[in-house]
This record gives structure tokens, sequence and C-alpha cells, in this order.
């Protein structure tokens, strides 16, 4: 095992910057997962790593060994790729035994190698079988199974679950945190999908357009987003955001929207952020709008209202804007009501309207936000 | 606008694969229908039935109550919208949303063609980017593009294979709320196939779920949700799933039916966590695994060998390892033959 880093690493492809300076440490035996929309520069994130491509600046380390320009296959880094790549005509044992071959380990070593392996993954009873023979979470734990039986220092993953249908994921996400945890491996893990993002690893590593965005743990992420970005790559569905003006008469800064205001607090927004007059985005997820009989908040219209079962997501119009409220079916309105809105004050996020910047995001705090109904006192 | 009647409808394929098995299903006109299943469930055989791109081996479809099985798709008159928004790039968005009528005998006119296309706009948020090339919009803008395309010819049905499954999830989300706003709006009958529930129960008046090219359950998603049909829906419906427990270990011994073995269903949101020694625990359950979600946490446990989930809003969390009681309302528990996999009355 071993800590991964990458420092101030550019990868262009022509005119496109896949990776724009990116600097991250993946800390020894941590589970790091690298969470970005399609074209984001994840999969190119890993294959530098792994060294499948060479940055034209800066450095990759395992440990604090200079890997930049080590041949692949001297890394002792192990990649499982989307696809699984295993081999249709060999039986299990012979696609786990195939990487310790090609290093030429003893006949015994293997045997013992492959066997451990195949118990840690409970696929112990499969190693006669082809792969064609298997199911889909089976031949899943194959693959991840040939990628660590070498005892590689970090294990990359690339979506490895994106094939799989949705139980099989649930179960296979249950199971990858349950290995980590027993094993302690060094483990980077790229998805798009910000539920395996969310559940699975220690730190995530949010990336968008070939720039680090954030890295934290997932919950610091999901409530402590530090732009706009990555406030709307976590969460489902994504936080709302409600284009509102600044007002500082009085002395008192309050976030105005047409339907109703809310003072700051907090002063944790940088200085001179905050002007009057100024535009500004009030960000507010789904779960954190209420329904209210009371005098704060907003005058709001049911627009359709969305049954999934455990809950409903009521679409509402907020003056023009359509937003999304999360809601136990039991107190969802019905559709086409006039209903009066408000929000968690604990839960909301102020941005930066030009850079997307979080000004101040409450993250469970009291005493950040208090939401008043407009022109309330 | 029309009903839509499947009868007896079965697909057979060469290899001998029955992909639709006896399928009886009736869409009201003017309804929003989701075919849901997993991959080789059938619904995308049973959508290229309807729309007439596959021939039934047997039975009948009905559109309006007028014989269409023998009909070519051309003259079935139905819109298509494909996972792969099959659009085209050389063309300008005003271009491709037009295509329908500008190939249309007797042709439109100028003035016609130009109005519902500044409306279909309109509804779908395209007014801005008429005049760009296809090419150069944004996966989700092609997405629009494709069902604008679709619905400008007001075909009497609406069929929609997948077709948010490339979309970013933030998109998505918004595309749910506008597509059923769409469908109120238009009222066109429309028939949904997806594999993924939260679009099915989000969107569709009615759900058709299928498993193995038959019909499992066809209703609201509320009664999907609250009185599945059998263990089968009540798996695949919702979000994290049922769980499931050998009835004798909820309700005692000899109290599982009249000598039929039993299975408990019981929804994870349906379950709360208390202390192990709590007087109103019906299980007790050793926490294996948390799964902080943000909104909520999925807490999964082992109870006397059976995995088992609890959701639960994020706050005091248990720790892993620790036996936890858990409390349900046995109003909300489902019974299963295990034989059959139906539900039986509680």
């Amino acid at each position: 095992m071993a800590s991964i880093r990458l420092e101030h690493v550019t990868k262009r492809f022509g005119s496109v910057t896949a990776l724009d300076d990116v600097s991250l440490a993946i800390e020894d035996g941590e589970f790091m997962a690298v969470l970005g929309p399609p074209g984001a520069g994840k999969t190119t994130l890993l294959r530098t790593i792994v060294g499948l491509e060479t940055p034209e600046t800066g450095d990759v380390f395992a440990d604090d060994e200079r890997i930049t320009d080590t041949y692949p296959g001297d890394r002792n880094i192990a990649i499982m790729f989307q696809n699984l790549a295993l081999y249709p005509d060999r039986n299990v044992f012979d696609n786990l035994a195939f990487p310790l071959k090609q290093a030429k380990r003893p006949k015994a070593e293997i045997r013992q190698r492959v066997a451990d392996t195949a118990a840690v993954l409970h696929i112990d009873h499969l190693l006669e079988r082809k792969p064609g023979k298997l199911s889909g979470g089976e031949r899943q734990r194959v693959a991840l199974g040939r990628a660590m039986v070498r005892d590689p220092r970090v294990l990359l993953l690339d979506e490895p679950l994106s094939a799989l249908d949705a139980l099989l994921r649930l179960e296979m996400r249950v199971e990858l945190k349950r290995l980590q945890r027993d094993l302690h491996r060094t483990l980077v893990y790229v998805t798009h999908d910000q539920v395996e993002a969310m559940s699975m690893p220690d730190r995530v590593a949010v990336l968008g357009s070939g720039v680090i965005q954030q890295v934290d743990t997932p919950e610091d992420v999901y409530h402590r987003p530090a732009n706009r970005f990555t406030a709307t790559v976590v969460g489902s569905p994504p936080m709302n955001f409600i284009p509102c003006t600044f007002s500082t008469s009085g002395g008192v800064v309050r976030i105005v929207h047409p339907g109703f205001s809310v003072r700051v607090l907090s002063n944790d927004a940088p200085h001179g952020a905050i002007a009057d007059g100024a535009p500004c985005l009030l960000g507010i997820r789904p779960e954190d709008v209420r329904f209210t009989n009371g005098n704060d908040g907003a005058d709001a219209a049911v627009f359709v209202t969305e049954p999934l079962g455990g809950e409903t997501v009521v679409d509402l119009y907020l003056g023009a804007q359509v937003i999304k409220a999360l809601t136990p079916p039991a107190l969802a309105p019905a559709p086409e009501s006039n209903v009066r809105v408000t929000f968690d004050p604990q839960r909301l996020h102020l941005f930066d309207i030009a850079s997307g910047a979080a000004l101040v995001s409450a993250a469970g705090r009291d005493g950040a936000f208090a939401v008043e109904a407009r022109n309330g006192g | 606008m029309a009903e839509i009647h499947l009868q007896h409808l079965t697909k057979q394929f060469a290899g001998g694969l029955l992909a639709v098995n006896e399928l009886e299903l009736v869409i009201p006109d003017g309804s929003f229908v989701a075919l849901l299943g997993p991959s080789g469930c059938g619904k995308t055989t049973t959508m290229n039935m309807i729309s007439g791109l596959e021939k039934p081996t047997s039975g009948e479809i009905y559109f309006d109550r007028q014989p269409v099985t023998k009909l070519p798709p051309g003259a079935r008159t139905v819109g298509f919208v494909f996972q792969n928004y099959a659009i085209f790039t050389h063309m300008t968005v005003a271009e491709n949303i037009s295509f329908g009528l500008r190939v249309r005998k007797p042709r439109p006119s100028k003035e016609e063609i130009d109005r519902s296309v500044q409306d279909i706009a309109g509804v779908l948020g395209l007014g801005g980017m008429l005049d760009r090339k296809a090419a150069r919009l944004s996966v989700n803008d092609m997405q629009k593009v494709a069902l604008g395309r679709s619905m400008i010819v007001e075909p009497a049905i609406f069929l929609l294979d997948e077709p948010f499954s490339n979309l970013d999830a933030a998109f998505r989300a918004y595309m749910r709320a506008e597509l059923k706003r769409i469908q109120h709006e238009v009222g066109q009958t429309m028939v949904y196939v997806t594999h993924d529930q939260v679009e099915a129960m989000s969107m569709a008046d009615h759900i058709a779920v299928m498993d193995h090219g038959r019909l499992q359950q066809y209703g609201t998603p509320d009664e999907l949700y609250n009185a599945p049909a059998n263990r089968f829906v009540a798996g695949f419906v919702g979000s994290t799933q049922m769980n499931f427990l050998p009835a004798t270990l909820v309700l005692g011994e000899g109290n599982g039916g009249n000598g039929r073995a039993l299975t408990l269903g019981i929804r994870p949101e349906n379950v709360k966590i208390a202390g192990a020694d709590a007087a109103n625990a019906t299980l007790i359950g050793k926490v294996n695994l948390i799964e902080p979600l943000g909104a909520k946490d999925v807490i999964h446990l082992d109870v006397a060998g059976h995995s088992f989930r609890v959701v639960d809003s994020p706050g005091r969390r248990p720790v892993v390892g620790e036996n936890v009681g858990l409390v349900f309302d046995s109003a909300r528990k489902l019974l299963f033959d295990d034989e059959t996999g139906q539900a039986v009355g509680a």
C-alpha cells in the first residue's frame, strides 16, 4: 500500500486541457472517490496515476518516490476498467492467476494468492467456471480480484459498477465498502454517480473541467459545498438556486427575493463580497424546503408532484422560477394548489453569482441565517 | 389521441426466447403509462410491437378499438423518442423540429410550420436557439430537440424508450417534471419505457411492471409502492430495496399462516432504530455499515443472518458493530407466499 500524490499535473489533448494544474494527495489506505460529469478529466487522472498518460507538466508520486516517468508495468499500481476485460475462454482461476503468471511467480505462490483473493471476494466456489457462466456481480468480483491479486500498492477503479443493474449496484457498493474496511487498500474510485461517491469513500475529489473543485468528506461536500458546481454534483434532486439581491440598509444584511427575504446573521462572508443591491444566489436543497402555515417564507404554486413512494418531489413556482421540494408523501400538497414555503435556516447556502463560490453555508448551524416574509421584521 | 389495447400479446423470437408472454394491457386515452422492468423483461419488445417495428407472434393490438396489428409503422400515427436522440446534426434546431411537417404531404404553409416550431420550442425551452446547428448543442438540448421533433407531428401516441438515460442527473430531474407538465398540457397518450423506477414512479399515471415477459402488476405508483402484487414488484419499486425476512422470525413459530411458508416485507423507510433493549423493538439487528447519502442515511444491518436496511434521517448514528432494536408499525408490513411470491392479505 502507498500514498499517491499529484503535484500541479497538467495534461492536454490538442486544444483540450483534460487536467488543469491538478494537485491531489491520497493517503495510504484511503478510499478516495473522484466524482465529476463525463468529460471532467476523471479517466485521464486515473490513466496518469497508472502511467498510461504522461503529463505535460507536474509530477506523480507514490509514497515519496517520483513515478512520473516510470513505466506503467513497474509502478505496481493496478487498474480495473469499466468493461472488465476478462478472458472469456479461461476459467476464473486462470483469469485471477494471469497477472501472477505474467510476473513469473512460483506455482505454489500463485495457487495460494488466487485462493486468498477468491476467499476475500467470496468467489472461491467459482474457480472452475468460465466468465460466460457467471452473473454480472460475480464477473465484477473476478475483475476486481484480478486487479488485487498482485497486491498492488494502489488500486484504481474506473466506473466499475456502471454496467450493473440497480440492485446489483447497491449490493456491490456495500461489498466494496466492506472490502476496503477489511483490507485497508489505497483505493481511487472514479465515478460520475453521486450515490457511489457519497456512500463509499473516505473523501471525494470533485473534478470539473479538468480542475479540482473540492476535496472533502462526502458529508462536507454535501453540507459545505465549495461552489455552485460541487453543490450541483451531489444531491438528488439537485440543490435549488434562487436568484436574489443583497440589501444592506440599516446595517442589516439581507438576501432579498420578491417573495421573501433572508437575514444574514453570520459574518463568514469574505470582506467586500456583499454590496447593497448586488445580485447573489441563495442555495437550498429540496429536502430543506418546508411547507408552512406561518408568516415566514414565500407564496408558491404547485406545478406538478412526483411521487417516489417513500417521498414525493413537489415542483413549485416561486415567482417565475420552478424549485423542487422533497417531502414525505403525507405532507405533499395537491397539484395546482397554492402553498406557503419556507427554508430551513440551518441548511441555507449563499453563493457569489459571478464566480459561483460559496460565501456562507449554514451547514447545520443556528445563527447563520433567518428566513423572513417579504418586508418582514 | 388514442386508447391502446394489447390483447394476449406474445412475441417469441427465432431462437425460442419468449420475450413477451400473453400480455394484456389497456392504456387509456390521454394517460401517461410507464413500462417498467429490468433489462430483458420484454418492455422494449412490447413498445416495438406497439409502434409496428416488431410483429407479434400472436395476439392483437388495438388503437381506439381498431386493430392495427397488421399496419406498417408509418400508418400508425405513433411518435418516437429513443435513448440515442436521432437528430440531424447538420440542420439547425428549427429545421430539425420542423422536419416532420416539411416532409408531410400536402406540405403545410410556411407560416403554419413556423408557428408550430415556435410553440414547441417555447414548451421545451429551446426558444433562444432555433438557428443554432444541432451539432453545437449540449447533450441535454439535443434530447429536447428529439422530443420536439416527435411532438410537432402531433402523433396520437407518443412512445419514449429510455429517453433520459444519457442525460446528466440534474437535467434528468428537471426533465422529469417538464415531461410530466408537457404531457398534461398536450394530453397525448404517452408510453414510457424505463428500467429506472424513479422515473416511472415520478411521472406516470399508471405503471406496468414486467419481468420475464410477463406483466407483474399494473397500477398507480401509490398502489405499486404500498400494495405490491408480489415479491418481485415489492423488491423492484422503492429506492432502497424492501427488507425481506422469514415471517416466522417476526411473527413467531406457527404464526406463519395456515402452514404456508411466508416472507415478511417491510420498507427501510418504515423502520426506526431504537436501543437494543427498547420495549417496542420487534427485532434486534447488528449494524454492518452506514452509507451517508446527504439527505438520508442507509444503515445496513444483520438480522439473524439476513441483510436488513433502514433509511433514517442523518443525526444520531448507531455505531458499526453495535446491536440495535428495530421498531416498525405492524400495519406497514407485507406478507408474501414463498411458493408463488404473491402477496397475501396480512
